[in-house]
């Protein structure tokens, strides 16, 4: 990498070529202000908050567009550089409402930081020229067009991260606004709820309906963890007030998903109106009553204990963690020798032994998309693809005019004619082939003609899948002749009427369970289990990535933990799996390798 | 040494920013063996004296005639003018009817209002007239030192007044007592 010299501030600074000089000044600690510039989004340039004073320019220039070069000298606070930077602000004042006291942002604003920063104590120019509407069809977000300050980062987030091009900038000068698909309400728009634009508003202009005024940062904990939604696992913070998530924000530090996030990982968690079990239940003179952990747990261990290896079934839901699944695994399918195992979704064929990653979607030029739904089943995987799109690659959806993406295609193809779009992937340089579970036999059989060439990556249907089948849960479950059915459920949704239509009505049903649904009323003992903002441990991405997931808040009611109650079922069991969450943990990982 | 007089009024505001001046709790015992507040809407004298005072420090914003009378009277009798809280630095909350013009915001508060019946805007001589635009302070008197917040805290009043009194001016703010809300 080659190197540049500068100088910022009598400081020496040496840079990679091509940096930015925000980027060399962020590198050397030194702070220049910024409002429309975000780490990620391409920089354009438009607020003139950071501008600073480069020796031999005619002008101030703005520091966030502009590449270093060998012995410039840069002043980032000179007096001309303050002035300049008060002028822009007292003209960022002084057009529509920015009133902080009744303002959602308030604490959180970077336009406010601004006005502390350069000690803005009154406004220097007439105010509220003209107002603004304000959108609220939106499901779950305000647009607050007064407290815009046109910077552009949502409608930038909008093409830039997303590729979904529904908002845009519309008119001239003090006219200018945001708007979505060119003048549509907000909820009526192509909008998809991703909420990017979201967490790139700097001011208060665009808020979440759920957590307004609820809490500002300062007030609330933020905790790492990893969307447990789907297969890709993107990074998120979970923000908590008093031991109630009040949001899910994106981690724009996230090695997989760099800060994206969708609508089922930001706002559909947050909606779950589902009942939650909230204490051990065992059926006793033909109802479910409340019990202790403990008896509960004997119940299970009494009934699976004494079933003999052929009448004990197993259904496990991929939402679980990778130490529920290695526990449920070592206990079921090794200790007790069952065999009757299976996952409550489809899993996608293996087609190469070595698993490509979502990055490689950005870097591709041809992209297959064969027999998944990325943008309906995993949306920010076809975030990754319409962007690549945008930039030139061609995609070819194959097996189905209504996917999701196919109106992005270069082509549509049936499944019948797979073989078309591997004679075109042969001779591009980066193919990337997106498959799911929809892939037929004869289709994969074809493309494992692109082994070696082509990266694959699988949209799994459900979120550990691959954990789960690498754990060899995945072995094809038969509801029939089964006696004891221990079903791992979690969150997860299954059909209502699978169990009580399949599964012998004499039969001990377990079910480890987050919320009420008719095969928890089915069952025999229910055993409550934590949800997503409750447990921690780790998930394996379709990538094989394996990604932490944090506690946030405390367990509801007696609920614990999906590994804490195998842990303990084994032990009632007299089976020595392992005690301490760590413990298990390396050895899941272990496992997993 | 003589004291410092001071002298307070408010405008469109919400008494809130003088509710901070007496958050200033058992500081003010000690502030008031260097200053006499001569006059204030929470004393018994309300208006300035006429031999002027030293400080005098408005709250709220402009919004109407009446409004201007008395901040142009504080302006006349006082020698440093405190602009105190976001009404009367920034117009705040008041200046938000600028966003809907001061016709539709009397007509919604006194007509259309759900409980109103038989409503009237009122138009008494006595009372000011609104004014079309709601301003801060600065647009109507000059002013010296700007208390943005809203309120402004406690603390940042005492640390005002007493760095007035040290004669250090102007007055700066450290970041936790400069606030807009």
């Amino acid at each position: 990498m080659t190197m540049v010299n500068i100088n910022i501030n009598g400081q020496k600074v040496s840079a990679p070529a091509g940096s930015t000089i925000l980027k060399a000044a962020k590198q050397a600690g030194i702070d220049i202000p910024t409002l429309c510039d975000h780490p990620a989004l391409i920089p354009v340039g438009a607020c003139r908050i950071c501008v600073v004073e480069v020796k031999g320019q005619r002008t101030l220039i703005t520091a966030c567009t502009f590449p270093i070069s060998e012995g410039m000298e840069i002043q980032t606070e000179s007096p001309q550089v303050v002035q300049a930077r008060k002028l822009v602000l007292d003209l960022l004042f002084s057009e529509r409402n920015h009133v902080c006291p009744i303002c959602e942002a308030s604490g959180n604003c970077e336009l406010q930081e601004m006005g502390y920063r350069y000690g803005l104590n009154h406004w220097t120019y007439p105010t509220f020229t003209k107002p603004f509407p304000i959108d609220a069809t939106h499901k779950f977000l305000f647009m607050e067009h007064n407290r815009c300050i046109l910077c552009g980062r949502c409608e930038r987030g909008c093409s830039d991260i997303v590729a979904n091009h529904t908002l845009g900038l519309r008119n001239r000068g003090n006219q200018s606004m945001i708007h979505c698909d060119a003048n549509l309400p907000w909820g009526e728009s192509t909008c998809i709820s991703c909420g990017t634009c979201l967490q790139l508003c700097p001011t208060g202009a665009i808020s979440d309906k759920r957590s307004a005024f609820m809490g500002r940062d300062i007030q609330t904990e933020q905790t790492k963890s990893t969307c447990s939604q789907c297969s890709i696992g993107c990074g998120m913070q979970i923000i908590t007030r008093g031991g109630n998530v009040l949001k899910i924000k994106s981690d724009w530090d996230a090695e997989v998903s760099g800060g994206r996030l969708c609508e089922y990982g930001r706002f559909d968690p947050l909606y779950d109106v589902r009942k939650r079990i909230t204490s051990p239940m065992l059926r006793l003179r033909g109802k479910l009553e409340p019990v202790s952990w403990d008896e509960a747990l004997q119940a299970v261990a009494e009934h699976v204990g004494k079933a003999s290896t052929k009448d004990i079934g197993v259904l496990a839901s991929t939402y679980s963690t990778n130490e529920a699944l290695y526990l449920l695994a070592k206990l079921f399918r090794e200790e007790l020798k069952a065999t009757n195992v299976g996952v409550l979704n489809d899993v996608a064929p293996k087609l190469s032994d070595k698993r490509g990653s979502l990055a490689d979607i950005t870097i591709s030029d041809v992209i297959l998309v064969v027999g998944c739904d990325p943008l309906k089943d995993q949306p920010v995987s076809s975030f990754f693809v319409k962007r690549s799109v945008d930039k030139g690659a061609r995609l070819i959806v194959v097996g189905g005019k209504d996917n999701g993406l196919a109106p992005f295609a270069y082509m549509n193809l049936e499944m019948a004619d797979v073989s078309k779009a591997i004679e075109i992937a042969e001779r591009a340089a980066h193919p990337v082939v997106l498959y799911g579970s929809g892939v037929t036999d004869k289709a994969a059989t074809a493309l494992k003609k692109l082994q070696g060439k082509a990266s694959f990556v699988a949209i799994e249907n459900g979120v550990n899948t691959r954990a789960a089948a690498a754990l060899g849960l995945n072995n094809g479950f038969k509801p029939s002749g089964v006696k004891v059915l221990f079903t791992l459920l979690g969150e997860q949704k299954m059909d209502d009427e699978y169990v009580s239509k399949n599964v012998d009505k004499k039969a001990f049903v377990i079910a480890q369970a987050s919320f009420i649904s008719p095969l928890t009323e089915r069952a025999d003992v229910v055993l409550p289990t934590a949800i997503w903002s409750e447990r921690s441990g780790s998930l394996t991405n379709t990538e094989g990535r394996v990604l932490k997931v944090n506690k946030a808040v405390e367990p509801k009611g007696e609920a614990k933990p999906d590994w804490e109650v195998l842990s303990l079922l084994a032990n009632k069991l007299g089976k020595k799996l392992g005690t301490s969450l760590n413990e298990i943990s390396a050895r899941a990982t272990q496992e997993l390798k | 040494m003589a004291k410092v007089k001071i002298a307070t009024d408010w405008l469109a505001g919400c008494a809130g920013c003088h509710m901070s001046i007496l958050d200033i709790d058992e500081r003010i015992v000690k502030l008031l063996e260097a200053v006499e507040i001569t006059s204030s809407p929470v004393t018994d004298l309300k208006h300035p004296p006429k031999e002027g005072v030293t400080v005098g420090i408005l709250e709220g914003a402009i919004c109407n005639t009446h409004n201007i009378e008395v901040a142009k009277v504080m302006r006349e009798r006082c020698q440093i003018l405190i602009a105190l809280g976001d009404c009367a630095t920034f117009g705040n909350v008041p200046a938000m009817r600028n966003l809907c013009g001061t016709d539709e915001a009397l007509k919604r508060a006194y007509l259309d209002t759900e409980s109103v019946v038989d409503g009237l805007i009122p138009d008494s001589p006595e009372l000011g007239k609104p004014l079309d635009m709601v301003t801060g302070v600065d647009k109507v008197v000059k002013v010296d030192l700007f208390i943005p917040g809203c309120p402004p805290s406690a603390d940042a009043i005492f640390h005002a007044l007493s760095e007035l009194l040290a004669g250090h001016v102007p007055v700066s703010f450290p970041p936790p007592l400069f606030k807009y809300d």
